[in-house]
This record gives structure tokens, sequence and C-alpha cells, in this order.
């Protein structure tokens, strides 16, 4: 090998290297850019990894909450490298000013994801629940933290949060999780079927609008399109199927419930008559003694 | 089918082989179709109910048993198809038959269609059990076994029609409002309940195991036929009217029993068994959850 390769090569094997770095850099731009790393959590960890502060709670807005947080855990997650205050903003070791918790609790809490979310933020603020968070009645609506658990975050693509996804959504509505555990996708859903359609495919994730909203994925304007997500060639018809519909409830659907009604009369005569033919048939072999006289026996 | 009958007047024998008259109920298109709808009707139930009863621990273990929901669905539908085809073939004959026979067969005694000795012999079977009358006598077939035919035919439609708007909902929505699609979900799956309670537990496996003159197993479906003397005293209409109009050599074979006839009877029992346990099985769980 001659010397002018030999540079050549170290030149390529530098410039690899600096792509390499520089590269791994960009990718994570706000850990480098706000000097925010995990080597200063230890001091957080002192106090609220300790396995004696599980029990402990404060009380905000009138509920008990753990201050403990499982390193192992926090550490193995999405933003397992991430410094606790890159989140929890302005705190700082020893004992915190409760009114420093709890204007973080009201406003940083809520802006936090928006350091390096802006896109999922912007369409979670113009949502149904964003709306109601940043209006006059934030009531109990979801903030980002509600979905996506701040100290075991999980990749929203993977299989484990889509799993539990109808979950999250039946801590408000569980009426509609129970109609859609019982409808075509969510019975398959619910014995493991990763394909199917759950709540966030038909409703949207970050940007939930009620249907009578025109930009709502379920509006009357936008459900073809929806469906048609994994549907294609879905027209008007095809969308008038309902997926929140309980057959045991007329007030659901009168005309689902007559059908349900019907079979359940059907079943309950059939079944009962034949129970009563069967019982009555065997008490008469047995009372006769055919059945020692069973030609097939 | 009168070549059977020489066949028992031969005397001639040359080898000494155990043989039986036998008498002949079911051919082997018979056969063949009753061990389509057997092994569909097992496949569809057991990949279907776990999806009804969703909630329970024995749903998941049959999905994982098939390999889960997706692998589950497949097979269902495979077996969809096997019932389109049996159910096709059967009404194919069925209407053939009747027609060359310019409609007698729909009026002949030993017919499926259910007619007025039917409701008689119901009444006459109820005054039987309470010790009010003798056991009413059949023809071919029984009320109930018109009863098993006959639902079995009519609730694959409804079944199949239901199922196939659910496997292609594009399709039907063309012309069907979406509705449809909710009110299919609920007949198929009531459907499904009602037949299975009427093969797996009150027509017809108390029928071929249960009842005193069936138990514990009656064969008669794999093996064809069953000694003469038996049938004529399940069915003596039919055997007296074969009497009466000379056409009993028709449905007489001649029956050799070999090693083969018993291995045949383990095939059987095996089969039986299996299909025992299922059902069994399947209603203990449904059981189990509607009282859970």
């Amino acid at each position: 090998m001659t010397r002018q390769r030999l540079v050549i090569l170290l030149a390529v094997l530098v410039a690899a290297l600096w792509l390499a770095v520089s590269g791994s850099a960009a990718a994570a731009p706000s850990t480098a850019d706000s000097a925010l790393n995990a080597s200063s959590n230890g001091d957080c960890f002192r106090c609220h990894g300790q396995q004696d502060v599980k029990g402990q709670t404060i009380e905000v807005d009138g509920q008990q909450r753990s201050i403990y947080v499982d390193r192992a855990v926090y550490e193995a997650s999405r933003h397992g490298n991430l410094a606790c205050t890159s989140c929890h903003i302005g705190f700082k070791p020893g004992p915190h000013d409760a009114g420093q918790t709890n204007a973080w609790l009201v406003t940083a809490k809520l802006t936090a994801c928006n350091n390096c979310h802006a896109d999922q933020f912007e369409m979670y603020r113009g949502s149904f629940h964003g709306s109601l968070v940043f209006g006059e009645s934030s009531g109990e609506a979801p903030v980002c933290a509600d979905c996506h658990e701040p100290h075991n975050i999980t990749p929203p693509d993977s299989a484990a949060f889509r799993a539990s996804i109808d979950g999250l959504c039946a801590r408000c509505h569980a009426e509609q999780q129970k109609t859609y555990l019982d409808s075509y996708h969510g019975k398959a859903f619910y014995l493991g079927d990763a394909q199917t359609a759950v709540c966030t495919d038909c409703h949207g994730g970050h940007k939930i609008l009620p249907p009578s909203d025109p930009e709502s994925m379920v509006s009357e304007q936008n459900l073809v399109a929806t469906c048609a997500q994994c549907h294609p060639g879905a027209n008007e018809n095809f969308v008038g199927f309902m997926v929140h519909v309980d057959p045991q409830s007329p007030s659901s659907s009168f005309a689902v419930w007559t059908f349900w009604i019907l079979y359940i009369m059907l079943i309950a005569v059939v079944f009962t008559f034949g129970f009563v033919h069967t019982a009555l048939y065997i008490y008469r072999g047995i009372k006769d003694g055919l059945y020692r006289r069973s030609p097939h026996g | 089918m009168a070549s059977t009958g020489e066949a028992l007047t031969a005397e001639a024998a040359p080898k000494k082989v155990r043989t039986r008259i036998e008498y002949r109920r079911f051919n082997v298109f018979h056969r063949w179709m009753h061990f389509l709808v057997f092994v569909s009707f097992t496949v569809l139930v057991f990949t279907g109910m776990p999806l009804k009863y969703k909630d329970t621990e024995w749903a998941r273990w049959f999905m994982d048993l098939f390999g889960g929901v997706t692998a589950a669905g497949v097979y269902h539908r495979i077996a969809a198809v096997v019932t389109v085809f049996y159910w096709t073939l059967e009404f194919t004959f069925m209407v053939v038959m009747v027609l060359r026979s310019r409609g007698k067969l729909l009026r002949s005694p030993g017919s499926m269609m259910p007619g007025k000795k039917d409701l008689e012999d119901m009444i006459g079977m109820f005054a039987w059990f309470f010790g009010k009358g003798p056991k009413p006598q059949f023809d071919r077939y029984t009320y109930w076994e018109k009863f098993d035919y006959m639902s079995l035919m009519a609730g694959t439609v409804i079944i199949g029609m239901t199922g196939f708007m659910m496997w292609f909902p594009l399709w039907f929505t063309k012309v069907l409002p979406g509705i449809f699609l909710n009110i299919a979900l609920v007949i198929h799956s009531n459907e499904a309940l009602l037949a299975m309670g009427v093969i797996f537990i009150f027509v017809h496996f108390f029928s071929a195991h249960v009842k005193p003159e069936s138990f514990p197993l009656d064969k008669v479906i794999f093996t064809g036929s069953l000694p003469v003397d038996h049938y004529k005293a399940e069915r003596p209409l039919e055997y007296a009217r074969r009497v009466r109009e000379g056409t009993l050599d028709d449905v007489l074979v001649e029956k050799r029993i070999t090693w083969k006839t018993y291995a045949a009877d383990v095939l059987w029992w095996t089969i039986t068994a299996f299909a025992g346990f299922c059902a069994i099985l399947m209603t203990a769980f449904i059981i189990w959850s509607v009282f859970d």
C-alpha cells in the first residue's frame, strides 16, 4: 500500500468518524443544546428515588400524588437520558417550595413537552382536550402526561403503547370503550390483533375533536376519508356502520336492539324446549331400562 | 342400486369371510357431507366463540392455540368456504332429486319435509315421556332429525350471509346501509350460539349419543349401514314401507366383517371422543361465562 493511499484511507476514516459524531449530536439537539443531561439526576433521585419515599404523597388539586420515581424504570425509558430538570424546570436540590411546586404543576407541566415536541403540542393545543386545558375550565381534561406516562415514557409506535390506548381513553370514556370492545375491531384488538383500528386511529391522537367539528376525523365530512385509511373505497353507506353501539340497549340503536332481543327470545325458546325434551327422554329411557338394551352399547 | 340386492342372493362365497346383512341408511354422499359439516362446524365454533366471549380466560387460550386472533380468522374463513361448498352441493342435490321425482319426494314419508305426522309424533313422544302412551313409530327421519337438518340448512344461509357481510363490508355497503353491518354482527353471533346449542347439546349430540336408542354412539353416519334388526326396531315404518313396496333389497348390503371393520370402529370412536370432548368443553365454557 502506498503512502498516498494510506492518507486517503485515513482521511476517509476521519471524515466518517466526524460524520458519526456530528450526526448523533444532531439527532439529539435538545439534550446537547440545553446542556441538560442526566448527570445531575443523582441529586433528584437522592430523595425521590428512595424506597422510603414510596408512600409519600403531596396534595395537588385535592389529589394525593406520589413523589417517588423508580430510577431504573425511568432510565430504561425513552427519556432516560434527559435531566429531570428538562421537564421539571427551575427545580433545585433540597426541599422544594410548595408554591413553586404548585406553580410548575399548573403551568410548566403543561408546556414542558412543547420544548421538544412542538408539532404534537400545537395539535394538542388545538384539540378538544387542549382547548379545555388552556381554556377557562381545565376540569379533568387530560394533559400530555396523562396519556404518555412521564417517568416511563413508551414510544407511541410501540406495540405496548398501542395495546394500552383503549385503557387510557377509558379513564374518562368508559362507556365508549365498552361498545368499542364489543365491536368487530374491538374484539380483535382485545384478543391481541395489533393491526386493527383502535380509538386513536379514528379519533386522532393529539388533535381529537368532537364529531360536530368539521375538522374532526370523525365529522360527517371526514368520516369517509378516515375509514378509507384501512378500507380503501369506503363510501357513505360504509361509514354508516356504528362503532359505538350497544345492542342490548334500545336507546343506543333500536334496529340493532330489535334483532338482539328477537334472537335472545329465539335462543331461550329453542334451548328451553330442547332441555325439557332431552331431560324427559333420558328420564323415560332410564325408567324403562332402555339404556341397558341399547343396540349400540 | 339393485345390484346390492343381487349380491345378497349370491351363495358363492369363495373364502370363509364373516359377513352380515346390514341396512344401508346413508350412502357415500351423505357420509362425506356429514364429514365436511363436522370438520367445518367444529373449526368455526372454536375460532368464532372466543370472539363472542372475548372477556373469558378460555378465549385467550384458544387464540393462543390457533396462533393468534388473526390466524384464527384465517381458519374461520377457510371453514366458511368449506361450508359454502357443502351447502351448495347439498342444496343442488336436493333440488335435482326433488325435480327428478317431479315433487313426489317432498310428499314421501321418508322425506326431510316436516309434515302433520311430525307434530303427532312430537305429541306422542311427550305422552310417552309421561307414561301416557306407547312410543311413536318413526319413518326414515324423526321430527328432531328434520329439525336438525332444516335448522342447519336455514341457519347456514343466515350465518353465511351475515358472515360474508362482515368479511366483505365494502362490497355489501355498495348497496346496503352501514347499520346492516351492526345488525350482521348481532345475528351472526347469536345464530352461532343457537346453532352450537342445537348441534352440540340439545338435538344432534343428544340424538347421536345420549338418547337410549343410540347411547353411547350411533356410528351409522360413519359406517353407512347397521344391522337390519337394529334398524327395524329404530325406524319400523320405513322398514315396513320398504317391505310393502318391495324395495327392501335396494338398501340391504352384505357387510364383510374383517379386521378393517374393527379398525374403523376405533377410528369412529376416536373421532367421536374428540367431538364429544370439544362439545362438552365448549358448552361448559359458555355456561361458565354466562354464569360467571
